[in-house]
């Protein structure tokens, strides 16, 4: 059960014992590398089976079944997609700002690589053990509003700039509620860093004690990686796709396994910080993590194939004046709660 | 309560999604149609008498048949029938017209052809090529 618990940390005590030194330069340099390879398989996987699972639940809930046709129950789908994705012609649309145009999907693509990369995956296994964690992750995933921009104002196409506004409107009004939310969680443990607060969840997850946190941390989470019923950065029937409109082939690929990994993102914070990252009983702490994870996406998914799309005046209105009043609240009675508990265990 | 609404439909949407799925898998499983359907043609060389009632109760022209004397039982023996399949509307006034049930609806439904020419059935060589088939 340990061996099975710490079985990746194992494996790298196993790889660093291959060089003379098993902390020397060249060492550390190899364990990053393929943390890095690690961190990037996880986002190629995890695009795979939520494009393929999101088809499947959008069936079940309309009472179909989804993808059948190919592989065991039609689970090999994606790779067909991704295959036929690889082989269309990427098409460059006239008059478009083509250095803007062609590094947006990249960037996308690049930012649930950065953020993934400080999430505690089980007891001492995150890939960079950073004492600034969420800090870091908030600040980077906010650059993905500068990406779509990019690529709403580089297709040089009336839709896909009208998407690229909506995405910066939105995604800074939730970013405010998203970071105040966490912020009670800060304050209880005293710390920035992912793997303290996994730790200090060893007797009660966060969400116990932060539940109106939580809910806004999911509502402003879901629109932060711009999902239905957030999802008026792509609205189809509005601005048709919005930001995404003239890419095709591989870069819409790049899009599409940026957006899944950002919400595979969202939901490690989430499992994280609220729901106690690796701990649990039984079973090893990675199992226990992926598996909280799928239930903060399977959530999100289940959202998005009930509601309807928000209006874009109630977008606003719910995040500055619901979101914002509710999170500053939270902070408060936060505080109120650190300094009772202080009173009272006389600390 | 503020928001009842929203757990509402979670819930509708969770119903659904653990509900059975009212997809036919079409090609893999043939449905069952109801048996009102009138969607082909069937015909019973044997019981047909060759009155030419279906012909003429036909409003759009679709059947013509031919017979001859047997001259030995002095009955009339059918010698073909076609039916034009690409103006028939399936409205069953054939059927209804046959005093010994010769000609009746089916259920078949998979009779999409890619020539114009191939819906120009011939229902003897079709009723011969069904005995044979089962």
């Amino acid at each position: 059960m340990q061996a099975l618990n710490n079985l990746f940390l194992i494996i790298a005590d196993f790889i660093r014992s291959l060089f003379a030194d098993p902390h020397s330069v060249w060492a550390n340099l190899t364990m990053d590398v393929i943390n890095f390879i690690i961190v990037v398989i996880i986002i190629v996987l995890a695009a795979l089976i939520l494009i393929l699972l999101e088809r499947k639940i959008a069936g079940w809930t309309s009472q179909r079944t989804g993808p059948n046709r190919l592989g065991p129950r039609g689970w090999f789908q994606t790779i067909a997609d991704a295959l036929k994705l690889m082989g269309k012609e990427d098409v460059t649309p006239a008059g478009a700002d083509r250095i803007l145009f062609k590094i947006a999907p990249m960037i996308v693509f690049s930012l649930p690589m950065m953020t993934l990369a400080v999430i505690p995956y089980g007891n001492q296994m995150a890939p960079i053990n950073l004492d600034l964690g969420i800090f870091y992750f908030l600040a980077v995933s906010a650059i993905s509003t500068l990406a779509f921009l990019m690529a709403g104002w580089g297709s040089n196409n009336k839709y896909s700039l009208l998407g690229g506004m909506r995405a910066v409107a939105q995604m800074i009004s939730y970013e405010i509620p998203l970071l105040f939310s966490l912020l009670g969680v800060v304050m209880i443990t005293q710390s920035f860093n992912l793997g303290v607060i996994v730790q200090d969840q060893h007797t009660i997850p966060f969400i116990a004690l932060q539940p109106l946190a939580f809910v806004i941390y999911i509502i402003a989470g879901i629109a932060e990686v711009n999902r239905a019923p957030f999802d008026l950065v792509e609205a189809d029937q509005e601005v048709v796709a919005g930001p995404f409109t003239e890419y095709t082939g591989l870069r819409w690929g790049l899009f599409f396994l940026g957006e899944y990994g950002n919400m595979t993102a969202v939901s490690a914070l989430a499992a994280t910080v609220f729901l106690g990252g690796w701990q649990g009983p039984f079973l090893p702490g990675w199992i226990w993590f992926w598996m909280k994870v799928g239930i903060i996406i399977f959530f999100m998914m289940w959202v998005r194939w009930t509601f309807p799309r928000i209006r874009v005046d109630h977008l606003m209105h719910l995040a500055w004046k619901v979101l914002l009043p509710l999170s500053i609240l939270n902070i408060f009675l936060t505080g109120l709660g650190i300094y009772i508990y202080r009173l009272v265990m006389g600390g | 309560m503020f928001g009842k609404g929203l757990f509402q439909g979670l819930g509708i949407t969770f119903k659904r999604m653990v509900g059975p799925n009212i997809t036919e898998f079409y090609p893999d499983q043939k449905p069952v149609l109801p048996t009102k359907v009138r969607s082909s043609m069937g015909l019973q060389r044997e019981k047909c008498i060759s009155c030419n009632m279906c012909a003429m109760a036909c409003p759009n022209g679709v059947i013509k048949l031919t017979s001859e004397k047997d001259e030995e039982s002095k009955k009339r023996v059918l010698k073909s029938y076609h039916m034009d399949l690409g103006r028939c509307l399936f409205c069953g006034l054939c059927t209804e017209a046959c005093p010994t049930k010769a000609l009746t609806v089916t259920q078949e439904y998979e009779n999409a052809v890619y020539e114009a020419d191939d819906m120009k059935w011939d229902m003897i060589a079709r009723a011969e090529r069904k005995g044979k088939e089962g």
